[in-house]
This record gives structure tokens, C-alpha cells and sequence, in this order.
């Protein structure tokens, strides 16, 4: 660095030249140049793959310290330069919460937990208590001090991670993608803690995710990176009014902005950051309509065969708490239904049983009219395919083909035949000769692409898919998602989990609302969105436009409106 | 680990973890220089008793116990028939049950089944002994014994942080199997060798999970400061309280009263 840089604590200086892992041929920074002021909130935004961890991994030494490779360069993070400060030393100034909340828990217990950071720093006994009330408070984990950590969901995991971190009373904050696996509500709680934390205690954030809505929002600063490199700097509104740009840098562009972007004319340029802007500028603008009419959508198909029916279905892990109450369902063949809920509701518990891997503990379960109960696993996957949702867990052959091939040899199809199988359907999800290469050299979204795969080789009737977007990129989600309505033109029934309420909005033709085990909703997905009051109380939020679309229904504009560009051309009739 | 910590307020809870070792010593002593089943039986009679009392879920020994069943029958039979009368100081030991083969060939002696029931006793023994210390005493406790006992801490925290992961992989492994019963895979159905076969599949995504695993826990020790001081805080200290110490002298006594009553020759067979 030729001018020294203003050294502060809660600070980060960057100038790396270049950094390439050791068992690596190409660069995977570059030209990397950092300077964040103490208090700011930073998101890093980029496709898959495009450097977003390595970036983060610079802050605290874990580059170069922990990964070893070529580094040309120079991070001062609070003021110490991380190549002459040991990962450990640094970790008291700066924390870091990876991705993978499962393997940042140590303890038995939640407090045990919270308190081994601290303790490692050799904080005095009060200072751990008090740190670990506050950081579980802070984390909305107050009351869980003495709870197994086994026994914890998905997202109280990912929080007694961040936990674990503010313990240790950090200056500068650095998560990497926390929100991965958390629904809306959850999501939105995070950044929420991370404001609150930059308010009373001055830390500064880096946050990495796909959130842009909420990026938007909470954030001061946004970093884009692509191949390696940081290709845009800025404030976020900057970047998600510029549509086609953010577009370009694969990141999905909150549907607010696109709004305003989409009715904005020629010279005059329209920005809202809010619903509540986009409604106050339009209520201006619109006309009052003297007959606001009631838009019902036309209801799902409901007049081909019924293929899933479920009769009372009840289902409980022990005798004190059940799962699912009374489920009472009836999908017909050909449809796209959407499950979705908050974390834990029991969509995917409910999902178990449509093959057979879990089995009612009361009611019944009919597949195309058979009783299920009776009907093995393997049996009833000849029918209802099942793709869960980390495509790891279900790969585990040592070639493409060898995977896609294991259901069809367990079937029994003959070698000709599942030759033609293979091709078939790795032409059909774009990854032809992909054949002979080995599953975890491909990136995540071939990899979910590969465990689909290996299901729609054995041509079910019914394709249940677990979050099937979860982790991807947007244009990952996308894809996959297109890949979905070719299946379903094709005739296929799908049903879905997904907390993406924008997929789910575009997607499907019917949406099912879980909750606490109970399915309190169920309709096509534009009068299931217009019910914001009910689905707020389950911790639910539509899609951005829909929101719109509902509050200005005075003025004429239809409540049954699920896309942006809907919406945008009912809006701009209106206007004229 | 047999049975896992669970927090709950009982006596056998509230014991330092050095009076639950040593016990745990006296009693794995004691089982090792008697070669009576009779005294072994009351050993396991003991250590059941300890885990009800410490209000133990004993169902969930049975997934220990029942594969070591067959390992059980095997080694009543190998005994039975290595040891032959003279090996045995009591004439009712030296009583020969049957013989495997014709003209007094490989005789099964009274005393090698005994010696037999005792080897089964013993297991059986430390299985539960050792049960009532996983269930009764957190993994803290031990780390800052050993802390205190200046032995290899780091090393310790691995072992029990791998300990920590094995609910995880587990939970790893029955998805990776329900992913192949979902493609028509019958796991744990037919004969041995089609069962074990069936489980092959589940190495490689387990190994390549775990692998990435033990990556990540190592970046999230380094990012909690693990090793960032020369010593850490323990949350709670460890500590000897007068209920301790009384039972630690009577567990000295039961151990050198068998000891002086073993070289009596009590309980040989």
C-alpha cells in the first residue's frame, strides 16, 4: 500500500494482488481492494462460485493462514495485519460465522456452546455469563441456555452459531451466506440482530447471501464479485435500479425496484425502495376506481383423477407431540402444488410419507387409489419419486452414470435400456456427456440437477422435490425451477417445498400452507397470496408484488396479479 | 458413546468427575482380579442398579448389547473347551460336561464355562460402568480434569468433540440410506452378505461428508479462538465436596478389601 492507510479499530484494509489455493490452476481472487469504516454493513452479493467465501475468508487470516497458496497482498483488519497475526489471535477481533451451521457447534448444550469462544479468549467466569446471555438474547434464544444441541432445528442452529460468535464480543462481524437455510421471518430476524448490532454496539458487518430484498434494506454497501474479482461497489439502490445490470452480475433484483424500474418513462426515472413508497407514489397517480372488483383466480385443476389422497393423516415422532394433525389433502393428477410454511410446520414430514418413508401413525395415505400402508418404499418410488433437499446426501455413486443407473439396476431394466435412460434424461436437464464425470467434481447446482436426474431416469408419475432452490444462486434457482415446468408440461405431478414465495408464486398452480403440522390453506397461488393477514400470522410474506397489487385495489388494479410484469401492465393501463 | 449426557439433577450427577473415575477404576479392578461369575454377576447387578438410579434410558443399551450377544455365545463355547481340568483349582471346576468328539477328545469343563460367564460379566460390566460415567458427567468436567492434570487437553477436546459427531453422522447416514430406498434400494432386508453389501454404498458419501467435515470444524475451532490463550476459563470448576471425598474412602475400602480378600483366595475358580 503506497499511502498508509487511517488505521481504526472495527476497520478493514485490503490490497491483494492475487491469491490461487495450492491444489489450485487458476486465480481465485484478484485485484482485490478492500476499505471498510468501523459501523458499516457490507453485503457481498455474486453468483456461486464467484469468490464471495474467499473474500470473507481474507478478513480474519483464514487466507492465508488456513488455506495455503499463492498470496500477494496485505488485509489490516482492526488494525493488525493479518499475516503477522495467527487466525486464532484475530478471531477475538474479528468474528466469523460460516455457512455450515452444524459443524460451529461443539457442545453438548446451547450455553456450553455460546461460552466455548469466550472461554478459549480466557474471559473471566462473569464476563462468559454475562456474553452468553447476551448474545442469546440478542439471537432470540433467550430460555434455551440449558437445550440439547442435537435436538435443535436447522435455523436455532444457524443462530447459536452467530451466537457463539458475538460472545466473543467482536469489532468486526463477518457471515458468510447465514440465511441459507432459513424461511422469510427467519431471514429477516438476522438482519434485524445484525442493525441492532451496528446501533448499540458500533460492530461492523460484513453479510454474505442472495437476499436482495433485505440486502437492499440493511445494508450500506454492496460488493459484487464475479470470477474472482470485485466487480461492482456501491450502495445497493444504485445496483437494483440498474435492472439489466444486476441481472448481468446474476443476482435477482428486488421486485420493488423492478417495478419502478418497469414504470418509469424514458427520462424520468421512478425508484422505490419500499411497497410502502411504490403505493404512496402510485396512490397519486391512479385514479380512485368507483367499482374496486373482487378477483377470485380460477381455481387449480381439479377435474383430472385424484392421484394423492390423504385421510386424516396424523403423524407423531412420540406419544407427547405430534407432527402433522388431521392432514386432509387430495392432488390430482397433473398439477404443480407448492408446500410451503415456516421451518419445522411439517412440510417435509408430510412429504416422507407420499413414498412411504414415513407411515401415518393414524389415517390413511392413498396413492393412485391404493391404500399405501402396506406398500414398501421401493414399491411406491416407482411411482412417487423423491428428490430430498442437499443433493449430498443423495449422491453417492462414483460417476454420473453410475448414479443415474443405481435406481434403474435395482429396478431391473436391462443394460440397453438404461443406457437410453441415462442419455435421455441428461439431455433433457442440459448436461449431456457428463457421463463419466465424478458427482462432487461438478458444481451445486449440477449436483441437485444429477440428483433429479437420478429419479426422472426411473419415470415417475409424482415428483416430490425438497427445496429444490435452497443454496443455488438466482439463476441456479431459476433453472432449476424451468426445469420443473418442463416436467410438469410433460405431464408430471410436482409437488414442491420451497421457501422462495417468489418461485412459488410463479410457479405453481396450487400452494398449500403448513402450520404447526396443519394445513391452514389451500388454493391456487393468487388467492392464497391475497390473504396477507392470515399468512402473516404464519409468518409468511408474499412476493412484493403482490403486495402491491393489494393495496391498490381501491384504485382498480387486480389482487390476483402474481408476476411484476402482471402487474406493471395492469398498472400502466391504468395510468393512461 | 453408550448412552450420552443428559442434564438432569440426580446424586450420581452431582459427583465430581474424579470420585465417578476412580469408582469407575475400583470397579473395573475388582472385576479383573476375580474370576467368579458370582462376584461378576454382582458387579453388573451394581452398575445396572447405579444407571436406574441415575434415571438412565437403559432401552437404549440394547443397541449395544445385542450385537455383542453372538460375540457372547462364542466366547462361553472357545472357553469351555480351551481350558482344560487342570487349569482349574476347585474339583467341582474340574467336572467335564460333555465332549465334543469321540474318545474323551476336547472336553467342556465346568470352570472354562465359568471363566467363560465371567468374560461376559466383565463386558457387560463395563459397558454399564462406563455408561453410568458418559450419562452422568459432561464432557467440560473431563476436559478440565485432564486440563488440571496437565495431560494432552487438545488432544482430549478432539477425541470428545469427534464423540460430539457421531449423533451427526448417523443422521448423514440415514439420509444417504433413505435416498437409496427412495431409487428401490432394500436396504436391511435379505441374507447377511446382501445386507452388508447394501451398506457399501453409504462408505463413499460418508467418507467424502466427513472429510469435508473435519475441514469446516477446524476453520470454526480456529474462528471461536481454540488455542488463542495458554489457558482457557472453565465455566465451572471442578470440585471435591465432603460427599465426594466419604465415598471416595469408601470405594478404597471395598477395592482393598477385595484385593486382601482375592489373595485369600476368594473367587478363584
Amino acid at each position: 500500500m503506497n499511502n498508509r492507510p487511517e488505521l481504526e479499530r472495527g476497520s478493514v484494509f485490503g490490497d491483494v494482488e492475487k491469491f490461487r489455493y495450492a491444489d489450485s490452476t487458476a486465480d481465485t481472487l484478484t485485484n482485490i481492494k478492500i476499505n471498510i469504516k468501523k459501523g458499516e454493513i457490507i453485503g457481498v452479493m455474486g453468483r456461486t462460485g464467484s469468490g464471495k467465501t474467499s473474500l470473507l475468508m481474507l478478513l480474519n487470516g483464514l487466507i492465508p493462514h488456513f488455506f495455503e497458496g499463492e498470496f500477494k497482498g496485505n488485509v489490516i483488519s482492526n488494525t493488525m495485519n493479518t499475516q503477522r497475526y495467527r487466525v486464532q489471535t484475530l478471531s477475538r477481533f474479528i468474528g466469523m460465522v460460516l455457512q455450515d451451521a452444524e459443524t460451529q457447534i461443539f457442545s453438548l448444550t446451547v450455553d456450553k456452546d455460546v461460552a466455548f469462544g469466550p472461554s478459549n479468549l480466557a474471559f473471566d467466569r462473569d464476563k462468559i455469563r454475562n456474553a452468553v446471555t447476551f448474545s442469546l438474547e440478542a439471537v432470540g434464544l433467550k430460555g434455551y441456555e440449558s437445550r440439547m444441541t442435537t435436538g435443535l432445528s436447522g435455523g436455532e442452529k444457524q443462530r447459536v452459531a452467530i451466537a457463539g460468535v458475538l460472545a466473543m464480543e467482536p469489532e468486526i462481524l463477518v457471515l458468510d451466506e447465514p440465511t441459507s437455510e432459513l424461511d422469510p421471518k427467519g431471514k429477516l430476524e438476522i438482519y434485524e440482530l445484525l442493525n441492532k448490532l451496528r446501533q448499540k454496539r458500533d460492530v461492523t458487518i460484513i453479510i454474505s447471501g442472495h437476499d436482495s430484498e433485505e440486502m437492499l434494506h440493511y445494508v450500506d454497501r454492496l460488493m459484487v464479485m464475479e470470477n474472482g474479482k470485485i466487480v461492482w461497489e456501491g450502495k445497493p439502490e444504485k445496483l437494483f435500479t440498474d435492472i439489466t445490470l444486476t441481472k448481468n452480475l446474476g443476482i435477482c433484483p428486488p421486485e420493488i425496484t423492478e417495478i419502478g424500474k418497469l414504470l418509469s418513462n424514458g427520462d424520468k426515472e421512478t425508484l422505490y425502495l419500499t411497497v410502502s413508497e411504490c403505493v404512496a407514489d402510485l396512490t397519486k397517480k391512479l385514479k380512485l376506481s368507483s367499482t374496486p372488483i373482487d378477483n377470485k383466480a380460477t381455481n387449480y385443476n381439479s377435474n383430472s383423477p385424484i392421484i394423492i389422497e390423504t385421510n386424516n393423516l396424523c403423524y407423531s415422532y412420540d406419544k407427547k407431540s405430534s407432527v402433522l394433525k388431521n392432514i386432509n389433502i387430495k392432488i390430482h393428477k397433473g398439477e404443480f402444488v407448492a408446500l410451503i410454511g415456516k421451518n419445522g410446520a411439517g412440510k417435509t414430514t408430510f412429504s416422507k410419507h407420499l413414498n412411504g418413508l414415513l407411515r401415518p401413525t393414524n389415517g390413511k395415505i392413498f396413492i393412485n387409489g391404493r391404500d399405501a400402508f402396506n406398500i414398501n418404499t421401493a414399491e411406491l418410488s416407482k411411482t412417487v419419486g423423491y428428490v430430498f433437499q442437499n443433493p449430498d446426501h443423495q449422491i453417492f455413486a462414483a460417476s454420473v452414470k453410475e448414479e443415474i443407473e443405481y435406481g434403474l439396476k435395482a429396478y431391473g431394466f436391462d443394460e440397453e435400456e438404461r443406457e437410453k435412460r441415462v442419455k435421455n434424461v441428461l439431455r433433457f436437464v442440459g448436461m449431456e456427456n457428463y457421463e463419466e464425470r465424478h458427482p462432487f467434481s461438478l458444481g451445486k447446482g449440477e449436483r441437485q440437477k444429477l440428483a433429479v436426474s437420478s429419479i426422472l431416469a426411473m419415470t415417475p408419475q409424482i415428483l416430490v422435490i425438497d427445496e429444490p432452490t435452497t443454496g443455488q444462486d438466482w439463476e441456479g434457482a431459476l433453472k432449476m425451477m424451468s426445469l420443473l415446468k418442463e416436467l410438469h408440461a410433460k405431464g408430471h405431478t410436482i409437488i414442491t417445498i420451497t421457501h422462495n414465495m417468489r418461485l412459488a408464486a410463479d410457479y405453481a398452480d396450487r400452494v398449500i400452507v403448513f402450520a404447526d403440522g396443519q394445513v391452514v390453506l389451500d388454493d391456487a397461488p393468487a388467492n392464497i397470496f391475497k390473504q396477507t393477514d392470515i399468512l402473516n400470522k404464519y409468518f409468511i410474506t408474499p412476493p412484493q408484488s403482490v403486495l402491491v397489487a393489494q393495496n391498490l385495489k381501491p384504485f382498480g388494479i387486480m389482487d390476483n396479479l402474481l408476476t411484476v410484469n402482471e402487474l406493471v401492465e395492469n398498472i400502466k393501463s391504468k395510468l393512461n | 458413546m453408550l448412552i450420552e449426557y443428559y442434564p438432569i439433577n440426580t446424586q450420581l450427577h452431582k459427583l465430581d468427575v474424579r470420585t465417578k473415575l476412580f469408582g469407575f477404576l475400583a470397579i473395573t479392578i475388582i472385576a479383573f482380579i476375580f474370576l467368579s461369575p458370582v462376584i461378576n454377576f454382582f458387579l453388573v447387578l451394581i452398575s445396572l442398579l447405579m444407571l436406574i438410579w441415575a434415571k438412565a434410558p437403559i432401552k437404549r443399551l440394547n443397541l449395544v448389547i445385542k450385537p455383542l450377544i453372538p460375540i457372547f455365545i462364542i466366547m462361553l463355547v472357545i472357553t469351555g473347551f480351551t481350558y482344560s481340568p487342570s487349569a482349574f483349582e476347585s474339583e467341582f471346576n474340574r467336572n467335564i460336561l460333555f465332549y465334543l468328539l469321540p474318545d474323551m477328545g476336547a472336553p467342556f469343563t465346568v470352570g472354562g464355562f465359568q471363566l467363560g460367564l465371567t468374560l461376559v460379566m466383565r463386558i457387560l460390566t463395563m459397558v454399564l460402568a462406563s455408561s453410568v460415567i458418559t450419562f452422568t458427567t459432561q464432557i467440560e468436567d473431563i476436559l478440565q480434569l485432564f486440563k488440571k492434570m496437565k495431560m494432552p487437553y487438545q488432544l482430549a477436546f478432539v477425541i470428545t468433540t469427534g464423540i460430539r459427531f457421531i449423533p451427526t453422522m448417523q443422521k448423514k447416514a440415514e439420509m444417504i440410506q433413505e435416498a437409496q430406498i427412495t431409487r428401490g434400494a432394500e436396504i436391511g432386508t435379505g441374507g447377511m452378505i446382501k445386507r452388508i453389501k447394501s451398506f457399501i454404498p453409504i462408505l463413499i458419501p460418508m467418507i467424502v461428508n466427513s472429510l469435508r467435515m473435519s475441514d469446516n470444524l477446524a476453520v470454526a475451532m480456529l474462528n471461536r479462538g481454540f488455542g488463542a490463550m495458554k489457558t482457557s476459563t472453565d465455566l465451572e470448576e471442578i470440585k471435591m465436596t465432603t460427599k465426594d471425598y466419604v465415598i471416595s474412602i469408601i470405594i478404597m475400602i471395598i477395592l482393598v478389601s477385595a484385593i486382601w480378600a482375592r489373595n485369600k483366595n476368594v473367587g478363584v475358580l
